[in-house]
């Protein structure tokens, strides 16, 4: 059979083995096209935020209105309490992590909606993933949208080494939109300064680390981390999103000046 | 049990046993393992090669969608489809392009979605076909309990969110990883890899004549092996790793379409792959 029609690689795509390593290294070049390199991609906390809120959430979403036509902005939710509440009634149950991912998904939806329609207003649009085709148009026209950040890997969501718990939660699904769409910030608002040594709502001491990269981290292996390990393991192998910062929303200004790419908080490097 | 807390921490937490904890813990990990609940223990999963056997066209699948009838008679069949040739294409042209993996992942849903309606039609005198990815998850054991077996495009639903390999720019979780972790998570009986290929060689049969029959081998041998090439998504061996419900799977050589009965019901007529 003749393959005129395909290029080289297509040729040795179509014929070779895709666990072949030699044919992995021919697909690395060209870079890839950075999507929508000018938005921002914002990640609000669940029990960190969400649950906090009005005395929270208001002065927040002031704050994302005041930058709406300065900074496009796709702000993914988290989950929190209510999440932590569905997985351990399931673990009780013996459920399979893929329908506790489920579950967690149906909570970071709800707090989804709830930040939509404080920002209705505005012609801000809440999207899930099947509407994702339209999210360039929204970002163009209203320079902001909302997702819910759980990844849509639903039952086919992979077990964790340890324990039942989804390993690929909200800050993963929202690093992972920063890095297909080829962003231009993934910042994680939540109610701490950034990354500390240890849990400091529990560990008085806690030493404060402004910034870190993904093998530094890896090497101090903290007990509690406070973005999810698999963001550290993917940004490894990202082609743009080779940072993310985490701040502290509860402090007003800091989302503005995390998106004028200000250093407020902790910013962890790929390398 | 509509507990709230309220603390003095400012969140308003529900009791529960991950309350006010952080997940990212790993004492608090280590806590949440515990026994897994089966869903679907009498179904199996069979995954259809989409370039091995459906490409190969009628010589390969007529006899093969005999065999599969013949398996439906008492076995509850979920069969997952490969997306074959036009995916590898798909894949090219998207790289040329400059398109990100999640890009890529998305775009492949097609092919494998595609070769799951044309099975789904040679099936469906036998009451099984392709049902439609937004549905397929939560009603499949409706299905289960209603039908012989059910068709899906084997791709996992990760699209966008599909992660990055460390190497190039292919989707690491394709139709092999999809149909793996659907068994898993539904906890059935068994996963059979169909293929074009007796099972694992220590390299490509097709390529080197000589090349070594292995019958079965544990995952974590194999990753040590580092083999150049695997018949199947290499992120199985992760897969299985963390597996508490779908131990091992077997890869058979679906050109000799009585293996797929006998892999069923649990004989060794390929290759077996095994977690640790």
């Amino acid at each position: 059979m003749h393959h005129d029609l395909l290029t080289e690689l297509g040729r040795s795509l179509v014929s070779g083995s895709l666990e072949d390593e030699k044919l992995m290294a021919k697909t690395v070049d060209p870079q890839p096209v950075q999507i929508l390199p000018e938005a921002n991609v914002i990640k609000i906390g669940g029990q960190s935020f969400i649950d906090r809120g009005r005395v929270a959430v208001f002065p927040l979403i002031e704050e994302v209105v005041k930058n709406l036509g300065r900074h496009q902005m796709i702000i993914g939710t988290g989950a929190g309490t209510r999440a932590r509440h569905a997985y351990s009634v399931g673990i009780d149950l013996g459920l399979p992590t893929g329908v506790l991912s489920v579950l967690g998904t149906f909570v970071s939806m709800q707090n989804a909606r709830m930040l939509h329609y404080l920002l209705a207003r505005h012609g801000i649009p809440f999207i899930e993933p099947v509407q994702f085709p339209q999210l360039p148009l929204y970002l163009a026209e209203r320079g902001a949208v909302i997702f819910f950040g759980m990844p849509p890997y639903v039952f086919w969501h992979q077990n964790p080494a340890v324990g039942r718990i989804p390993p690929h939660r909200t800050d993963t699904g929202s690093y992972l939109v920063s890095e297909v769409f080829g962003a231009r910030s993934m910042i994680y608002v939540k109610d701490e300064k950034g990354l500390y040594t240890a849990d400091p709502k529990k560990e008085r001491h806690a030493r404060f680390i402004p910034k870190i990269t993904v093998s530094e981290l890896e090497e101090l292996d903290l007990q509690d981390v406070v973005v999810e390990h698999s963001v550290l393991g993917l940004m490894k192998h990202a082609t743009y999103r080779r940072s993310i910062q985490v701040i502290n929303g509860l402090e007003e200004g800091n989302l503005t000046r995390a998106l004028n790419g200000e250093h407020v908080g902790t910013i962890i490097t790929s390398d | 049990m509509a507990d709230t807390d309220n603390t003095e921490d400012g969140r308003q937490h529900i009791k529960s046993m991950l309350m006010r904890e952080s997940l990212l813990d790993k004492d608090l990990q280590r806590s949440t393992e515990t026994p897994v609940y089966r869903m679907l223990p009498n179904a199996c999963v069979v995954k259809i090669g989409g370039r091995s056997i459906i490409d190969a066209g009628r010589e390969a699948v007529y006899p093969l969608v005999e065999a599969l009838a013949g398996c439906l008679e008492t076995k509850k069949l979920i069969i997952g489809v490969g997306g074959g040739v036009r995916s590898r294409h798909v894949f090219s042209i998207g790289i040329d392009l400059g398109l990100p993996t999640g890009v890529l992942a998305q775009l492949s849903m097609a092919d494998s979605l595609g070769n799951a309606h044309i099975l789904g039609t040679l099936l469906a005198p036998y009451g099984v076909v392709a049902i439609p990815p937004e549905i397929f998850g939560h009603l499949l054991p409706l299905f289960i309990h209603s039908v012989p077996g059910v068709i899906f495009n084997g791709v996992p639903p990760y699209s966008l969110w599909e992660h990055p390999p460390a190497l190039g720019r292919i989707p690491p979780h394709r139709t092999d990883a999809g149909s793996f972790l659907l068994a898993e998570c539904f906890g059935c009986q068994s996963l059979v890899l169909v293929k074009d290929v007796d099972g694992l060689y220590d390299r490509d049969p097709k390529e080197h004549a000589n090349a070594e029959f292995i019958r079965e081998i544990g995952s974590t041998e194999l990753k040590a092996r580092q083999l150049e090439t695997l018949p199947f998504d290499r992120v199985l061996l992760d897969l299985l790793d963390n597996a508490r419900l779908l131990r091992s799977f077997q890869i058979i050589n679906g050109l000799h379409p009585d293996r797929i009965s006998a892999a069923l019901n649990g004989e060794h007529v390929g290759t077996i792959i095994h977690a640790g």
